[in-house]
């Protein structure tokens, strides 16, 4: 699942999913990704932006946390929030990993394997 | 005194943005003096804590065509108003949340806001500026300071 605000990173960041074997789904923020959890998709992992309308990612990071079905979806954070006490915050409320905008492909990928959700 | 960071931390920046996602060729954009048309595309996120500001990037609408062109990877002449007004957001947002990192923190991050023409930003004044070409066209990026 790929949930950021803006539909060229939600483009970008699912064309290298899928070149890297994924089904993807999309969302524009965090409400509609938890809208789209609770219709019954479930994804291995989850790609967050943190600043997005409506629900951010901090907030989609807390409330799949707190329910336990969604216990086994690994969170990927993947935004410009480069500060330490950011990545400190997101991994504390509940994220794998964490990735700082511009990326690489390369970058998603190593990243990916290193949570065990791709295998190279 | 914090560090505030310079001209050519914002190129620094603005090129690692373009080289991965806009053309992967940080010969692309070449540091030189132009002149910014007043039909320009203005991308602003604004800060707010322990830096109050504003980080700017501003292009003429054909850079802004093409860089949309790039990020959606379709041709210019297809890319749409709204394709345009989210490239130069994300782009502003990736601009600026680099710079935050550099900038006495904590701050937080606004969402962008995408303007075609000037921008306002009432009290601040521009800190620091980097004035760039990008097939040809103008592409400036600056870092905006609340007066306290």
């Amino acid at each position: 699942m790929v949930i950021d605000d803006s539909s060229a990173m939600r483009l970008i960041l699912g064309r290298i999913m899928r070149s890297l074997g994924f089904d993807v789904v999309e969302a524009p923020n965090g409400a509609e990704a938890i809208a789209r959890l609770q219709s019954g998709a479930m994804p291995d992992i989850a790609l967050v932006d943190w600043n997005m309308p409506v629900m951010d990612g901090l907030a989609f990071v807390n409330a799949v946390r707190r329910e336990e079905k969604w216990r086994q979806i690994t969170l990927m954070m993947v935004t410009t929030e480069s500060e330490q006490s950011q990545i400190v915050r997101a991994l504390a409320a509940g994220a794998h990993e964490y990735v700082i905008k511009p990326f690489t492909p390369d970058a998603i990928a190593d990243k990916l394997a290193l949570l065990g959700v791709l295998a190279y | 005194m914090p560090y505030i960071p310079s001209a050519d931390d914002l190129e620094v920046i603005t090129r690692e943005v373009w080289t991965s996602f806009l053309d992967g060729d940080p010969a692309g954009l070449i540091a030189t003096s132009s002149e910014m048309p007043a039909d320009k595309i203005t991308g602003c996120v604004h800060l707010t804590g322990a830096y109050t500001g504003s980080i700017m990037l501003q292009c003429s609408p054909p850079a802004a065509r093409q860089a949309a062109a790039a990020l959606f990877s379709i041709a210019p002449e297809n890319v749409t108003q709204s394709e345009v007004v989210d490239a130069i957001g994300e782009i502003a947002n990736m601009v600026g949340g680099n710079v935050k990192s550099m900038l006495p923190g904590p701050s937080a991050l606004s969402l962008p806001s995408v303007v075609q023409g000037l921008l306002s930003v009432p009290g601040a004044q521009v800190v620091r500026e980097v004035q760039l070409s990008w097939h040809a066209q103008p592409l400036f990026v600056s870092l905006w300071q609340q007066a306290s």
